[in-house]
């Protein structure tokens, strides 16, 4: 037992960001290391690319009925022998591998869509290796996930110029109930913001409080994802907070330009996917927040929620992937 | 045997001794009277031309040419900078003394309220499990700014450590912690310092991630190097790992949700943008706009400060930058200058925060201005700011915040100043706020517009828009103030309508007012620059009421200016003039009422008295002599406290006498006057050596004049007064040395002075011999050389011939007097007999070897050349060298030479 627990098995990818594409074979190596030589049979490497569903909590209401009834979207499942059965040597053996996603001809069922982790939502590409020893020994194995993004080839050229939206929240903009002195003071912010937005690239716009009677404490730009599944015949929606960034702390100088400029967390985002059963899309949600005693006496909660002393604007936010810019491999 | 004396021959002895004279050309001191005055001249020169990095600016060259000479290489201008900012930094921290007490709300929660990753040991089990939201009904913390600051370095401590163990996220996060600090404007005087240790823990943390950086690009992953990066490296010169870090650091930090840990932590980082992007003009463009989303003015301007440093350190500045930053200061200063009503009024709180804004402003403003000398666009940039445009365009865009306006001007080079005087002045008076001083803005534009040469032409309409200005305001202090700038200019461009004009305001203003002291000062430093411009007291007496002014001030003010006024007076030759005279003794008086002479004895009282003595001497009635002894009475009277002035009045009615003598006979009753004067003087002088001294020299006087009473008198006093220091001894003033040297003299008077018979010839010797002997305040030392002068004075006046007379040829001396009077002679030997006696006595008295062995020799010496070498003279003088050799040791080379000269 004492050699069975320290052979450990390891999948190491060739580059360390973990990040391919669907036409760029997976590579790198299988890293055994052990005190004993291993009889082992076939050493087998599988990918396994899936979109899982799930509904919890939420809108619904009537969760517990759906949950866990939805089966994953398989996008892709190959198994391929990278070792023939023999014996591994003690020490360390790496076993170099190289696999294709994707075979030219090959029709595959579902698009290859970008890695993506959310609430509800998670596309996830894992590689595994399995070294079974028969029937004496346990089976050693390892998996490793790694990042899909979309390809080289079919991506569209980088927005140019992006397009820009300009948005601008009054009083009278707001569809929840304010304070009065608020409403009654009335305030007026203007900007512009780019909706359409590569991944690569930092969200980016601008934004001008032209008049406030009440003083302002605070602007955030909140990201948001929506995330919508279809069970049975209804769609369930979850919109979830992903980052917030503060612009402007206190009661800014008016008719200044400040900019807006949040760098999209990875990993947490992926290009708007408008699938058949499911589909990820983002929102820009800009708060204000006006000075008030209720707000300090509120205890923290979603920061997007429509409040007494906020004033809230969201725009869909489109996201996409171009071509690869400077700053990423 | 009896004594003998020696035979002298004193005409023969200086013939055979004197040295040959040769005429001079020259002084040999008036040549470096000559180069000195010329080395202060060429001082004064390079004053001007005076380099400073800064502004220096050449004299004769254009301003916009010189602008562009002088520009300076980066490096230089890093350099400086680096300097400049540790500097700043010490500023910050000592400018700002903070109470020891802080309280804190709960954003600092990071110090008073530490999670477990950080000291877990070290914390009480309460303070771990709660939770990081501190609720409202939290009383703030109190904690001590000493243990804030410890806590701030443990925490860097802690950043560095989880750097070095390679656990880089937790030193981000330690790091966010810390900057967040910076949020906290609560406690304004702290925040400088707070501001100082954050930032320099922020430095450390962006060289670390430089470096990894930088490592990364240049190493693999086993840490061979595969490439070493030139200083100005290009983003394409680094690998895609070392980006895809970089990349990762910039959205790390850009993940912070608030907005200025955020801004500071890319600013720590900024330098990595090369990694990246060749050109970073795009982002600090965009940190520019960021800081303003914060609203605090304090906070933003700080944040402003780390940034131009920050721009400044990696070469990323450009005047461009730096431009939108002091205009967006500008807008983030006017709603705290004015309020909602409009009105701009000054409270304590404003004062403080002005005060803590002050030295960020500067930096910020002495960056601008080297990145402009850089870019030689200073005048360019000084458009940005409305300088240099027509009225119609300048109004909108120039800077309106009086404190913003007087750092730039104070880096603004004279040259540049000059040029532009008319329009500056229309800025000072546009921005007149609480932000800062308009009085000191116009102070400054007279300071700066004295350092250069300009056109008079242009200064005088100039000069009487700021006297229009300053008159406006309501208080004499300001006028003052403002005035004191453009006193130079005037005197200097030789305005003196502009001048008089001044002087009428003054009285005006002041007439019938008591001056508070900022005021005395003010007038003190206006008259003072009159006074060091003109050369002499008659030029500045006949100025526009300037008595009238005199008469104003008082207290310190007072004293100081009538210094600098006798100073002024005694500093070229005698004083002639009686009303100059009048004046500076007038000067005097309140000089003296205004000074403690009884009570406090310090170099200040000195410096007084020394002043006042030096103009007693100084002033000469020429021929109205009486009037002049008169004026002396007076003085006497009017200074009685100083001790100094005695001596000089002494003296001066000694030197008047001496005059009346030589003018002819008939002003003997004035001469004894004048005796009279300095004889009822002298005994009010408190040190023993200048009062005996004086007597001496009053009675040489006397003798001259041919007085013998008063001669004999004065002597008689002066002997008295020495047996009176033999009663009040325990005098600690006596000084050994002056005492010998008094007595000394006091026996070569003795020379002149005809001995008189009714009295006994000795008398007067007898009585300084006996006064020594039996003295407690004479050293063994001080005997033995009073001891040897008498028995050298004895000698003397054995001779024949006298060396020297008294110059008045009706006195006759001692050897003419008692020619061949063998009692006299008898006396002579027997008063030596007498000195002898107690002479050995008093050399074994002293207790120093060495002192003694020379003691010894010198009397041995002494009785050698007065006396015949008879039998018991040389027995006594070998017993002197038995001493000297017991003491010294037989090869001292005074041995040697004594022997020698006694040709034993």
């Amino acid at each position: 037992m004492a050699t069975a627990t320290a052979t450990t098995v390891n999948v190491k990818l060739s580059r360390s960001n973990r990040i391919y594409r669907s036409s760029e074979p997976v590579e790198g190596k299988i890293v055994i290391k052990s005190a004993t030589s291993i009889s082992h049979q076939a050493i087998r490497l599988s990918v396994n690319g899936s979109v899982n569903l799930q509904v919890r909590g939420g809108s619904a209401g009537v969760i517990e009925s759906f949950y866990g009834v939805i089966k994953p979207i398989q996008i892709v499942k190959k198994t391929v022998e990278v070792k023939s059965s023999g014996k591994i040597p003690p020490g360390t053996t790496e076993i170099p591998f190289s696999l294709n996603l994707r075979e030219p001809g090959e029709s595959i069922v579902e698009k290859f869509y970008e890695t993506f982790h959310g609430t509800n939502i998670n596309i996830q590409y894992l590689l595994t290796a399995d070294i079974p020893r028969g029937y004496l020994h346990k089976p050693l194995s390892a998996t490793m996930e790694f990042i899909i993004e979309s390809s080289r080839v079919d991506l569209p050229e980088r927005p140019i110029p992006p397009d820009l939206v300009i948005f601008y929240i009054t009083q009278d903009t707001q569809r929840h109930p304010l304070l009065p002195e608020i409403k009654t003071g009335g305030f007026r912010v203007t900007g512009k913001l780019a909706t359409q937005c590569s991944l690569q690239d930092p969200l980016s716009g601008e934004l001008t409080v032209e008049a406030s009677s009440v003083p302002i404490t605070s602007i955030d730009i909140h990201l948001l994802r929506v995330e919508s599944i279809i069970v049975g015949e209804r769609i369930v929606t979850e919109t979830s907070l992903i980052q917030s960034t503060q612009i402007a702390d206190g009661d800014v100088c008016r008719n200044l330009t400040l900019p807006i400029y949040v760098l999209l967390p990875r990993l947490l985002m992926c290009p708007s996917v408008f699938a058949g059963p499911f589909s990820v899309e983002f929102k820009v949600c800009i708060t204000i927040s006006f000075k008030s005693k209720l707000a300090k006496a509120q205890p923290k909660s979603d920061p997007t929620a429509p409040r007494l002393w906020m004033a809230l604007e969201r725009l869909p936010l489109e996201l996409v992937r171009t071509k690869r810019d400077q700053f990423s491999c | 045997m009896e004594l003998e004396f020696r035979r002298r021959d004193y005409g023969a002895t200086q013939k055979s001794q004197f040295l040959p004279r040769s005429q001079a050309l020259k002084h040999p001191l008036s040549s470096t009277l000559a180069s000195r005055q010329q080395q202060a001249k060429t001082v004064r020169g390079s004053d001007l031309d005076f380099f400073d990095p800064l502004r220096g600016l050449d004299v004769n060259a254009s301003a916009e040419e010189k602008v562009r000479d002088t520009s300076i290489s980066i490096e230089a201008v890093t350099q400086d900078l680096i300097k400049e900012w540790k500097s700043l930094k010490r500023v910050l921290m000592q400018r700002f003394p903070v109470s020891k007490v802080i309280s804190f709300s709960p954003i600092s929660n990071i110090i008073t309220k530490r999670s477990k990753v950080e000291a877990p040991s070290a914390l009480s089990h309460s303070e771990e499990t709660g939770s990081e939201q501190t609720s409202l009904e939290e009383p703030a913390k109190i904690i001590n700014q000493q243990e804030y600051i410890a806590k701030v370095h443990e925490l860097r401590e802690g950043i560095n450590c989880a750097w070095q163990a390679e656990d880089r996220v937790k030193s981000l996060k330690l790091s966010i912690k810390v900057t967040k600090l910076l949020m906290d404007t609560t406690v304004l005087q702290f925040y400088p310092t707070v501001f100082v240790i954050v930032t320099d823990m922020l430095d450390m943390l962006g060289d670390m991630v430089w470096e990894r950086i930088k490592q990364k690009s240049e190493l693999d992953v086993d840490g061979t190097v595969i490439c070493s990066l030139l200083n100005d490296f290009q983003s394409s010169d680094i690998c895609l790992e070392a980006r895809e870090t970089c990349y990762n650091w910039f959205c790390k930090v850009g993940s912070v949700r608030e907005l200025l840990p955020r801004i500071y932590l890319e600013l720590a980082i900024l330098p990595c943008w090369r990694f990246l992007i060749n050109q970073p003009m795009e982002v600090l463009d965009r940190l520019v706009m960021m800081v303003r989303g914060l609203a605090d003015p304090l906070a933003s301007l700080y944040c402003r400060l780390y940034m131009v440093h920050r721009m400044q350190k990696f070469g990323f500045c450009n005047s461009g930058i730096l431009i939108k930053c002091i205009k967006d200061i500008e807008d983030v200063l006017a709603p705290v200058l004015v309020d909602k009503e409009g009105y701009s009024y000054i409270t304590d709180d404003k004062k403080l925060l002005f005060s803590l804004m002050e030295p960020a402003i500067e930096y910020i403003v002495k960056c601008l201005f080297l990145t402009g000398r850089q870019e030689n666009n200073v005048l360019g940039m000084l458009e940005e700011f409305g300088f240099g445009r027509n009225k119609f365009q300048s109004s909108c865009n120039s800077l309106h915040v009086s404190i913003l306006l007087h750092h730039l001007l104070k880096e603004l080079p004279s040259e540049l100043v000059i040029s532009l005087a008319t329009e500056i002045l229309d800025m000072i008076k546009c921005t007149n706020d609480c932000s800062f001083s308009q009085v000191l803005n116009y102070r400054l534009l007279g300071n700066k517009l004295s350092e250069g040469k300009s056109q008079e032409g242009f200064l005088s309409s100039l000069i009487d828009e700021v006297i229009q200005a300053a008159s406006q305001y309501q208080s004499l202090y300001d006028y003052l103030r403002i005035m004191d700038a453009y006193v130079d200019l005037m005197l200097q461009n030789k305005m003196e309508n502009h001048l008089d004009a001044l002087l009428d305001d003054i009285v005006n203003l002041a007439r019938d007012k008591f001056l508070s002291e900022e005021e005395q000062a003010s007038l003190q430093s206006i008259i003072l620059k009159l006074l060091a411009h003109f050369e002499n007291l008659q030029e500045v007496l006949p100025l526009n009421h300037f008595i009238e002014i005199l008469d104003l001030m008082s207290g310190t003010s007072k004293s100081s200016v009538n210094m600098h006024l006798l100073n002024m007076g005694t500093r070229s030759g005698c004083i002639c003039d009686s009303t100059t005279v009048q004046f500076l003794f007038e000067v005097s008086q309140a000089l003296y009422d205004a000074t403690d002479f009884v009570n406090i004895k310090d170099d200040d009282n000195r410096q007084t008295s020394h002043l006042i003595s030096r103009f007693v001497e100084m002033v000469d009635y020429g021929a109205e002599m009486e009037r002049h002894l008169m004026f002396l009475a007076e003085c006497r009277e009017a200074f009685n406290g100083i001790h100094e002035l005695k001596e000089t009045l002494v003296r001066s009615s000694n030197t008047l006498a001496v005059k009346a003598l030589k003018a002819g006979k008939k002003h003997t009753n004035f001469v004894k006057s004048c005796l009279a004067f300095s004889e009822v003087t002298v005994p009010s002088i408190s040190s023993p050596t200048k009062h005996l001294n004086l007597y001496l020299e009053t009675a040489e006087v006397a003798l001259l004049g041919g007085l013998i009473s008063h001669s004999d008198g004065l002597v008689m006093s002066a002997v008295e007064y020495l047996e009176n220091v033999a009663l009040t001894d325990g005098l600690k003033s006596i000084d050994v040395d002056s005492m010998a040297s008094v007595v000394c003299k006091f026996c070569s008077v003795l020379v002149m002075i005809p001995g008189n018979p009714e009295k006994g010839v000795m008398e007067i010797l007898k009585s300084i011999f006996s006064a020594t002997c039996s003295s407690s305040w004479a050293t063994p030392r001080l005997k033995v050389k009073i001891f040897c002068a008498i028995m050298s004075l004895l000698s003397t006046l054995s001779q024949d011939n006298l060396p020297y007379h008294s110059a008045n040829p009706e006195i006759i001396g001692n050897d003419l007097l008692f020619f061949g009077d063998s009692s006299y002679k008898q006396g002579l030997v027997s008063c030596t007999q007498l000195v002898l006696s107690v002479l050995l006595d008093a050399i074994e008295q002293e207790s120093s070897q060495i002192a003694r062995g020379n003691m010894a020799l010198e009397a041995c010496n002494c009785i050698s050349s007065a006396l015949v070498m008879n039998e018991k003279v040389t027995e006594l003088c070998l017993r002197l060298l038995e001493t000297a050799k017991d003491c010294l040791g037989a090869n001292d080379r005074y041995i040697e030479s004594t022997k020698k000269s006694l040709q034993l």
